[in-house]
């Protein structure tokens, strides 16, 4: 690819008319070709093309952006770049062409400053004045990604960051909103109470009322979009994560019917509260140090003191 | 057989036997089983005294001998089990009160104040008492006999098994026609020697004792109808109840699937209670949804003679340990901490960064508590390497998952723990305050031989005077506090019944 990619550029006001005619030729196989044209098809397509000649037009097209070269089953394949995008990088010297490449390769998961260095071969002073450069011009930007609060992630402009960067809507920058997320979890669980409450005097029978308190994640959502809660708007997906988080706090259950909805609805514990934590020890953090003799033991301990009194 | 509980037996036995059953039964948990002099040797005791011992805790079902190494010579074996049930007994006489009544009660107590005995002594120690108790002149011995009778048939009370021959060791033995065969008494000789007379009952020799596998089956049965009511409603806590009762028409009691009782039965028998008329309405649709519940304790297992029904006692009591594990992980790590170890429960194994992700618990928060969880043994680790070699850097996966057969036993051994701390606070709380509850009896017997006397009240208000009202306050407050401790005794009781069980089912 390197190859091909270094190879010099010929002038444009070329005095080879037969090589302009040859070169809007590919251009136009190529153009009707969304799949990518092989060096076959430009045999076929101009077969008094010689080979030297053909690489010539293909390299210049490749250092200039009108073309992508990708292979396929062994074979070279090229296609047409989107011409927005070459639009973009326009001006731009060879390192920053491929600094964007590889940047752009990244997608809207974006990808580490350490990552492109070695991508990209360059040495870190000159790769920070590149990433400069294509950030003043607003080409890429730097997101801070949640799982690591240093490390900066560059992806494109234009993208909207991946949920695994960003932490979907439940981070406001890098910081988890565990307020936001109680706060909800309490809601959709009050919503689904009220449901199974609603349930006590029906009168059709125990699988009517277990219909009856039944929810779907759609409806806790538009409950919870109607309620105005939320800052951010909230999709089925985002309430799904704080139902299953109800799910954990073992008071809901869940269903799947048929057509792959999840359906909610409030459970009781089979039990109430076991005896052993009516006691202090039950929920005594120094059990395991406690015994007869020694500072922790039975006959003088305030935790019992405190539960006795 | 852990620690904990050899110093919890050792307790029990000290709190109700006194110091020498103790030191004999300490000698006895140590080793699998013993003949009587190396007792004698080990615990320094005199030879009589041991002897005394044994016989005591033989009696209570404490203690059981066989044949040892040397023919002829008995081997004494520690069951510690059944001495930790003495601290259900007042559980037991609750069943009793509450489902067969007040004389259930005092015969059953007789009984376990004997360990075992015979059906007339029950029943005349039990009139007498319920005598003291109502304050009536007479009490009708037949309906207690009828009592006894109804509590045999119903296998609360069995036989003991006496010795077959007398050659060398005795070993004990029962025709297992005889184990619940009621007694036949001379009602006429037991009503002589009540009044006093010399008179023969006709059943010397026929001893008794209680059953309590028949109340511990109560008490699941019990466990298991109140948790369908909180999970569906009381109509189908009721269905399981008469679901249960069917089951025991043809299944043993503890096994650990019932055999399945066609749905045609099972309605008749529920027609035949009025009492409930939206159960007889509905009772497909409460099958099916206690079928379809989590819980899982009934399955369908066929659709001949209107669908089959089992109750799967096992699935069961793995539900209710969980439940009750993680009650207790929830008043311990609180509700974030109950989330993490549920969540590993639904996902068997899973990653730190994917607990903190799936739980929504901010990074720091959610590490700190699993691995206070894991610190504490309720969630367990397990190492995954790529690769064995130890010269390439290899990546390593931190799995947490839960082995819940392990945390019921630790959960199990923490009860033990609390209920033997429980206890020694009682007893010392019971011993500070010693003077001043020696005092208060001496005074109220003071008082009651001047009334008897004839004191006036003048004189009885001085003496009772004597305690002064800060000693009064303080004896109030140590009452309380015994209470308030005996009471989570009991309570600690019901969490170990669970997990017993459940353990009892996996082996």
């Amino acid at each position: 690819m390197n190859a091909n990619k270094t190879g010099e550029s010929v002038p444009k006001g070329s005095d080879h008319s037969n090589a302009e005619s040859s070169e809007d030729r590919i251009l136009a196989l190529a153009k009707a070709s969304a799949k990518g044209i092989s060096d076959k098809d430009i045999q076929n397509e101009i077969p008094d093309l010689r080979p030297d000649q053909r690489a010539s037009i293909i390299n210049k097209f490749l250092s200039k952006g009108y073309l992508d070269l990708f292979t396929q089953g062994g074979t070279l394949l090229y296609k047409l770049k989107d011409p927005t995008v070459a639009q973009k990088v326009k001006g731009a010297d060879n390192e920053e062409k491929i600094v964007y490449s590889i940047i752009e390769e990244a997608g809207n998961k974006g990808i580490w400053i350490r990552d492109i260095r070695f991508k990209s071969n360059l040495i870190p002073t000159q790769l920070n004045k590149l990433l400069k450069i294509l950030e003043n011009k607003k080409l890429i930007k730097a997101v801070k990604s949640v799982s690591a609060s240093k490390k900066k992630v560059y992806m494109l402009y234009n993208l909207e960051p991946d949920r695994s960067v960003t932490g979907g809507a439940w981070y406001c920058d890098q910081d988890f909103e565990a307020e936001f997320v109680d706060v909800l979890n309490q809601q959709c669980y009050r919503y689904l109470q009220q449901k199974l409450e609603a349930t006590k005097d029906c009168k059709g029978g125990p699988i009517a009322a277990r219909n009856i308190s039944y929810a779907s994640s759609k409806d806790v959502w538009k409950y919870i979009s109607d309620l105005g809660i939320s800052k951010v708007q909230l999709s089925v997906e985002d309430v799904e994560t704080i139902l299953d988080t109800l799910l954990y706090d073992g008071k809901v259950e869940r269903t799947v019917a048929t057509d792959g909805d999840h359906f909610y609805r409030a459970v009781e514990s089979l039990l109430p509260a076991p005896g052993i934590v009516r006691l202090p020890c039950g929920v005594c953090p120094v059990l395991q140090n406690c015994s007869d003799v020694g500072s922790v033991n039975p006959k003088k301990c305030v935790y019992m003191k405190e539960w006795l009194e | 057989m852990s620690l904990q509980f050899e110093k919890l037996c050792s307790l029990i036995l000290l709190e109700h036997f006194g110091e020498i059953i103790q030191k004999v039964g300490n000698d006895l948990y140590k080793c699998q089983s013993k003949p009587l002099n190396l007792i004698v040797g080990s615990t320094k005791l005199p030879f009589q005294k041991v002897k005394q011992a044994l016989r005591i805790m033989i009696q209570y079902g404490f203690v059981t001998f066989a044949e040892g190494q040397f023919p002829d010579k008995a081997e004494y074996t520690l069951l510690a089990d059944k001495v930790i049930l003495l601290l259900r007994y007042p559980r037991y006489l609750l069943l009793m009160k509450t489902q067969y009544g007040d004389e259930a009660e005092m015969l059953v107590e007789e009984i376990l104040r004997r360990g075992q005995d015979t059906a007339s002594s029950v029943i005349i120690r039990a009139a007498t008492r319920l005598k003291e108790s109502l304050k009536v002149e007479k009490v009708c011995l037949v309906t207690l006999h009828d009592k006894f009778s109804v509590l045999v048939n119903k296998q609360f009370l069995m036989r003991c098994p006496s010795p077959d021959e007398e050659k060398g060791v005795p070993v004990l033995t029962i025709k297992e026609k005889l184990l619940y065969l009621p007694p036949e008494l001379n009602l006429k000789g037991l009503a002589d020697i009540e009044e006093g007379k010399p008179g023969d009952p006709g059943d010397g020799g026929i001893y008794w004792r209680v059953n309590f596998d028949r109340f511990h089956q109560d008490f699941r049965d019990q466990i298991m109808v109140s948790a369908i009511s909180r999970r569906c409603d009381d109509n189908a806590g009721e269905l399981l109840k008469e679901l249960l009762k069917q089951m025991y028409l043809r299944t043993e009691a503890w096994a650990a699937t019932s055999n399945p009782v066609p749905f045609t039965e099972l309605r008749e028998a529920v027609r035949k209670q009025s009492s409930r008329p939206l159960l007889g309405q509905y009772i497909e649709q409460y099958l099916k949804v206690m079928e379809e519940d989590s819980s899982g304790f009934v399955s369908k297992v066929g659709d001949s003679s209107g669908g089959q029904y089992s109750i799967n006692m096992k699935t069961a009591f793995v539900q209710l340990t969980w439940a009750t594990i993680e009650n207790i992980v929830m008043e311990r790590f609180g509700s974030k901490g109950a989330r993490i170890f549920r969540l590993v429960r639904a996902k068997k194994f899973v990653e730190q960064e994917q607990i903190q992700q799936v739980a929504m618990i901010p990074a720091k928060e959610a590490k700190l508590l699993t691995y206070r969880l894991l610190e504490e043994n309720f969630l367990h680790i397990q190492e995954l390497r790529k690769s064995l070699a130890n010269n390439v850097p290899n990546k390593t996966f931190f799995l947490f998952h839960i082995d819940l057969n392990q945390v019921a036993r630790m959960v199990l051994e923490m009860c033990y723990k609390a209920l033997y701390n429980a206890m020694v606070r009682r007893e010392h709380e019971r011993s500070e305050n010693r003077r001043m509850v020696e005092k208060q009896q001496r005074i109220e017997s003071i008082t009651l031989t001047m009334r008897e006397q004839g004191a006036t009240a003048e004189q009885l208000a001085e003496i009772e005077e004597m305690l002064t009202p800060p000693e009064q306050a303080l004896l109030e407050k140590v009452r309380t506090m015994i209470n308030k401790l005996s009471e989570a005794e009991l309570q600690l009781d019901e969490t170990m019944f669970i997990l017993q069980l459940y353990l009892s089912y996996q082996v």
